[in-house]
């Protein structure tokens, strides 16, 4: 979806579609950093008025003379005064699971929603302790703030669509009951992938959410992708979405069931691989520009076993050989004819 | 009829040691190469397949070069540029127009020279260029880690691939025609015969007259 | 003809060879086993010998079965009692429990185990191990990680460190010397480490100068008679006879079989171990302690249970003096133990006092054994030996990290274990009897006991006299010092000058001026205002240049071990002792102690007199020689924090002290207390109100932030009206 070295920035742990490349490139590598840090920020909330020049936002620790930022910043606090506490948890009487109340501090300044006020989600009555008794609310639809975003690039609805055939949403597996947003995109640490970030912490972060679910697949004793030739090594690489979503799209939230998903290896160990269309998009604005693009391009095909195959090469060589199979074929026909013929007259 | 002992015990040994990890290596190698199909060897295998002939094979051209430095063998692969030209047009219009006229064959196997000069300039290239190459891409495809990212701007290990593929395929046009030139002896086995044995037979000793190649029954 | 012959000479030569070496490996051998145990007791002055013991009697066949009877029938009426005291009406339960004394399936089922086996095999008389060892030779061991192996029986006890007193060199220890390293970390020279070779301010001696001691004390209501009473480190310590394991200590050589002979199996495994039998007596080879080998104690064995471990260990928890200690209550039938009134620890392990022994938990399910060897936990500061490093012993092993269920506040309590040890809001107070500032120096008479003992300045169970608050990751110094650092890694935080180096709290320095006004009127040599400076300010006793040094040592040596790992608050009980200490070998974080001798001591309260007896002790002779010091005292001094090796300049020279100083230790100790749990924690208020019992500031936390947590309006609110 990418053209002419354009790379995403909000490259998001939730996959969200591709914004659009832009028209124009800023010549300088700071200016283009900064550029698309602004629109990973716009992109990522926006519904702040107002942040247009940090590139780390972090409501809490931001010296700002914004007034409406400092608000932010003091009713997170408030918040965060308990729930930045690691260990804020309870036993669920119901099931004796332990329920996390906290908040990592940290993954929330760098979060998409860094600049929100705890309340803009979470009812006006929790800025009291002790907070109502009452179950989880159901406010917490993204939808309700992400529909309405004036971004058509974010298509909200075309999102809910694909989750509404994805497996998570059809499935009828007890633990898949209540499947939301949050399940993956835990709101209060997902952040939009940055330019810059290492591929491998990309994966891994995005692989971490689909295994904080699945995890009898890290079990040493776990049969799953057996077939799938030197696992781990493609565990580490390949983020599971790469093959669990449909072939077609870049970003989808249709997750498929293992027995849709595909199976064959050149359909990432080839020149036009899918491998090629997604996760390499995410090779750094700045990785490019060192290397050149077409030394990336190839460079980036020959990292995976089966890269070696270069369909053309590949294509001349056989026709080569079977042309020499063909020649020889002739020439020893010719010499038995020959032989024939000699045996024939004497 | 004259016999001349031209392969002795370890070069038939390392031949056809040479000859199994080929095939092995080309079976494994298109089974990785083209991975996907059921009928290919399944990736894992293959893998450790071609790992370890691949290892087998360096062992075995080390052996073969250091042989061939150090015993009589290694004369056979010295050019004699003397005549070169004349050899080759001789050899060649011999196999693509002689051989059909039953000319005899314009060169002679001797312990002094066993290869023609087609025979010779094909077995040089291979075991002194394309093998080494082969080799040296193998083992730089084991240890890419250790490569650099990119030689030249273009990724290193796409260079090691692109040699590797391109060399194994030209061995591979090197096997075909060297299976069917074989054939091509005193008689249709004459030559593989000799390579097992180590004995080249001759029936026409230093003889002039040309001789008919013989299809056996 | 002549090669045949070489050859024959040759094999001959080999022959020759090889009957030498064998006689040289017999040879050495004999001597490992014979000689070396004569001459290394010899050189440390020790004795072993066979032991008798005039409870190990053998029974008549007639004699076992009325024993047998008589237990049986015990141990079937506390079942069936257990079972019937939901029954209100009294009668009833008399008759219920007539019945179930008579039902044949109770009977098999509440019968001691060992009955049945010591009838088949004919036992009749209990002769110690031996008779233990006849079935279990060997046994089998789950190990923490799920292994199970099969250990030497004997062997397994023998290392451990209820028997000898001291780890396995090179692991277990996560202490740090204040030269900055970790003490037998890997790659240093191990040293022995533990109560073996250690001294402490509480005992007031070393295992080997305070084995075992008869003390003639001459009670006020006895009117002048003597009464020999008991004491000695001994009387806990499991291992040996007339002196602990120093055979241990050595890189070579083991216990000889004859001590290990006198190993008590029945304190640990015994449902009736009579510990009126626990007393010392003397042979004609020593002192040694007695115990109960009797058949009716060994017919008893199981599964070691709480009331097993108490036998010795509420000693240092509730103390000899807490109210609830069974141990305490049966001295012995001659030679009654002396009991110390001032408490190690002051946490009881008694259902009056712990939740867990009231909720009837044993000891062993959080200090799950493997084999003979039991896990103290990760944690450690005291330099105590610890069989199980790596075996955890925490309450969230149990609690998990959601400890708190019934609290509205439940999740905001949970909150609190990030930073706070449960035992920070569970252990409120300690027993009063806790003892925080012992002076040896000058012993006061006890009139009721009829002894000298050592005067306890001050003690104190209550919150920030008697213990207070320290961040604390698992790391101590070598002088049992808490090291651990506020998570932000403040350098304000700093405890060896500040929390373990000065009282300051107006109440104890009161108390400790009025011990010291009264103990003047005995000693009217004492300053007062001197001895109340040296003994709430320890550092005074310090020149500048030592208090530079330990300045530099503590940024520049500890800093980063502080800083390690996840810090959290703990509650730690103190102690300063003053003790009399061997100048000559003093650094800035403290000098050696010299040992009482326990006899002269108790009986003079003559405190030089009894130090001079106790270094007369030949072990401590050998700790002031060339060999002790290279093999171990020039390492135990760089991890104390003294870089010039150790100074082998005895101090005892004609008979008189030299070089030797009373003195306060520079620093208070710092004590783990983690038993005394209390359902009830404190209440939020306690902490988080102006002048709380955390004092936030010197913890390390910023200003800004301690006025925070002083005040915070949702505390505020939580109150009461």
């Amino acid at each position: 979806m990418t053209s002419k070295g354009t790379r995403t920035t909000a490259l998001t742990v939730e996959l969200r579609p591709f914004p659009k490349p832009v028209a124009t490139m800023p010549s300088s590598r700071g200016v283009r950093l900064l550029f698309w840090c602004v629109l990973g920020l716009l992109v990522g909330i926006p519904w702040t008025t107002g942040a247009t020049t940090t590139s780390a936002p972090s409501a809490a620790a931001m010296a700002t003379t914004d007034p409406e930022l400092e608000r932010i910043a003091a009713e997170q606090h408030n918040c965060l005064r308990c729930h930045a506490m690691p260990t804020l948890a309870y036993r669920s009487p119901t099931d004796g699971e332990i329920v996390d109340l906290s908040i990592d501090r940290n993954a929330l300044a760098h979060s998409a929603h860094a600049e929100l006020s705890c309340v803009e989600c979470h009812h006006r009555s929790y800025t009291r302790y002790p907070h109502p008794r009452r179950a989880a609310p159901r406010d917490f639809d993204c939808l309700g703030c992400h529909r309405d975003d004036a971004d058509p690039r974010f298509a909200w609805d075309h999102i809910e669509t694909e989750f509404a055939h994805s497996v998570h949403a059809r499935s009828e597996a007890p633990n898949a009951e209540g499947f939301s947003c949050q399940s993956c995109h835990h709101p209060h640490r997902f952040r939009t992938t940055q330019i810059g970030d290492p591929l491998t912490w990309i994966v891994q972060e995005h692989n971490q959410v689909c295994l904080s679910c699945h995890t009898q697949l890290i079990s040493a004793a776990s049969a799953s992708h057996d077939w799938l030739p030197n696992r781990a090594a493609h565990w580490d690489a390949v983020r599971c979405v790469d093959c669990h979503t449909p072939a077609d799209d870049h970003a989808n939230h249709r997750i498929l069931a293992a027995e849709d998903s595909p199976r064959d290896c050149v359909g990432c160990h080839s020149a036009d691989a899918r491998l090629l269309a997604r996760l390499y998009h995410f090779r750094s604005e700045e990785d490019i520009a060192r290397t050149g693009l077409i030394a990336k391009a190839i460079y980036n095909e020959s990292y995976v076993v089966g890269m070696s195959r270069s369909p053309l090469l590949d294509r001349l060589s056989l026709a080569i050989l079977v042309l020499v199979v063909l020649m020889l074929t002739a020439h020893g026909v010719g010499r038995y004819l020959v032989h024939r013929e000699h045996k024939r007259s004497s | 009829m004259t016999a001349h002992y031209l392969y002795p015990a370890w070069l038939r040994l390392w031949h056809w040691a040479n000859a199994v990890l080929f095939v092995l290596l080309i079976a494994s190698g298109v089974s990785m190469h083209f991975a996907g199909p059921d009928w290919l060897i399944p990736f894992a295998t293959a893998r450790v397949i071609h790992n370890t002939t691949g290892i087998l094979l360096t062992i075995g051209w080390i052996g073969f070069i250091v042989a061939n430095a150090r015993t009589s063998n290694g004369h056979h692969y010295r050019l004699h540029f003397r005549g070169l030209i004349t050899q080759l047009v001789a050899q060649t219009h011999y196999y693509l127009i002689g051989i059909f006229r039953r000319e005899p064959h314009p060169f002679h196997v001797s312990e002094t020279m066993k290869f023609n000069v087609l025979q010779q300039l094909t077995y040089l290239s291979v075991m002194y260029a394309l093998m080494p190459l082969l080799i040296i891409s193998g083992w730089a495809f084991l240890y890419s880690v250790y490569l650099p990212e990119t030689v030249f701007g273009i990724g290193s290990v796409w260079i090691v691939a692109m040699t590797h593929v391109v060399v194994s395929y030209l061995l591979a046009l090197f096997l075909l025609v060297h299976l069917y030139i074989i054939t091509t002896g005193e008689t249709v086995f004459a030559n593989l015969r000799a390579m097992i044995t180590g004995w080249h037979r001759d029936t026409t000793p230093g003889h002039d007259s040309p001789q008919p190649p013989r299809e056996t029954p | 003809m002549n090669a045949v012959a070489h050859a024959l000479l040759h094999s001959r030569l080999i022959r020759r060879l090889a009957i030498a070496v064998a006689i040289l490996l017999f040879v050495l051998l004999a001597f490992y086993k014979f000689v070396y145990p004569v001459v290394f007791d010899a050189y440390i002055g020790k004795s072993n010998a066979p032991l008798t013991y005039e409870s190990s009697q053998p029974l008549t066949p007639a004699q076992f079965d009325a024993l047998a009877e008589e237990l049986s029938q015990e141990a079937r009426r506390t079942a069936a009692e257990a079972i019937v005291s939901e029954t209100d009406n009294a009668f009833a339960r008399l008759v219920k429990v007539e019945m179930l004394m008579n039902t044949p399936s109770f009977i098999r089922e509440h019968e001691p185990t060992h009955l049945k086996y010591f009838r088949e095999a004919g036992i009749l008389q209990y002769e110690g191990p031996k008779t233990c060892l006849q079935c279990h030779a060997t046994i089998q061991v789950q190990h923490h990680d799920g292994r199970l192996s099969r250990v030497d029986t004997l062997d397994d006890l023998v290392n451990s460190v209820h028997f000898k007193l001291q780890s396995d060199t090179g692991s277990g220890f996560s202490t740090v010397g204040y030269d900055g390293r970790l003490v037998n970390a890997e790659g240093s020279r191990p040293i022995p480490v533990g109560k073996i070779n250690r001294a402490c301010g509480i005992p007031g001696s070393f295992s080997w100068t305070g084995w075992a001691a008869l003390i003639e004390s001459r009670p006020e209501a006895a009117h002048g008679e003597i009464e020999l009473r008991s004491e000695g480190c001994g009387q806990c310590h499991i291992g040996g006879n007339y002196q602990p394991a120093s055979e241990k200590m050595m890189p070579i050589g083991d216990v000889p079989d004859v001590a290990k002979e006198g190993i008590d199996c029945l304190i640990c495994h015994s449902g009736e171990y009579d510990m009126n039998q626990r007393y010392v007596i003397q042979d004609r080879v020593g002192l040694r302690w007695n115990q109960d080998r009797s058949l009716r104690a060994a017919l008893t064995v199981g599964r070691v249970t709480t009331r097993n471990c108490l036998n010795c260990h509420q000693h240092n928890m509730g103390g000899d003096a807490y109210l609830h200690n069974e141990a305490a209550q049966a001295l012995g039938d001659r030679h009654r133990r002396l009991l110390h009134s001032g408490a190690k620890r002051g946490n009881p392990f008694s259902p009056e006092d712990d939740v867990h022994a009231a909720a009837g938990l044993q000891c062993t399910d959080c200090h799950v054994p493997e084999g003979h060897k039991i896990p103290r936990g990760r944690m450690g500061v005291d330099l105590v030996a610890n069989d199980l490093p790596d075996v955890e012993v925490s309450c969230v092993m149990c609690h998990t990290m959601a400890p708190h269920n019934r609290s509205e506040h439940r999740a905001l309590l949970n909150g609190h274990l990030d930073r706070l040890a449960c035992e920070t809001c569970h252990i409120t107070e300690l027993q009063d009897q806790n003892v925080v500032l012992r002076d040896w120096v000058h012993p006061t008479w006890d009139a009721e006991e009829g002894i000298f003992t050592p005067t306890d300045v001050y003690r104190s169970g209550e919150v920030n006299k008697g213990f207070t608050f320290m961040w604390f990751n698992g790391n101590g110094t070598f002088l049992a010092n808490a090291l651990g650092n506020h998570p932000d890694g403040s350098d304000e935080y700093d405890p060896l000058m500040q929390q373990l180096a000065k009282i300051d709290d107006p109440e104890v320095i009161a108390a400790v001026r009025d011990k010291a006004i009264e103990l003047q009127a005995t000693y009217p040599d004492i300053d007062v205002d001197a001895y109340v400076r040296a003994a709430t300010d320890p550092l005074s006793q310090l020149t500048p240049e030592q208090l530079a040094q330990r300045r530099a040592m503590i940024d520049e040596n500890l800093r980063e071990h502080m800083n390690e790992g996840t810090s959290k608050i703990y509650p730690f009980k103190l102690f300063n002792a003053m003790m009399y200490e061997d100048l000559g070998n003093q650094g800035p974080f403290g000098a050696m102690i010299l040992p009482f001798d326990y006899k002269s001591y108790y009986e003079t309260g003559d405190a030089a007199a009894s130090v001079k007896q106790a270094i007369q002790d030949p072990i401590v002779q050998r700790m002031y020689q060339t060999p002790f010091k290279l093999y171990m005292m020039d390492e135990f001094m760089a991890y104390f924090g003294v870089a010039d090796g150790w100074q082998t300049n005895y101090p005892l020279v004609e008979g008189e002290l030299r070089g030797v100083e009373p003195r306060w230790m520079r620093q208070m100790g710092s004590l783990m207390v983690n038993h005394g749990i209390q359902p009830q924690g404190r209440d939020c208020i306690e902490c988080h109100a102006p002048n709380g019992i955390l004092d936030y500031r010197a913890l390390g936390y910023s200003e800004e932030r301690a006025a925070e947590l002083e005040d915070l309006d949702i505390v505020t609110n939580l109150q009461p009206n």
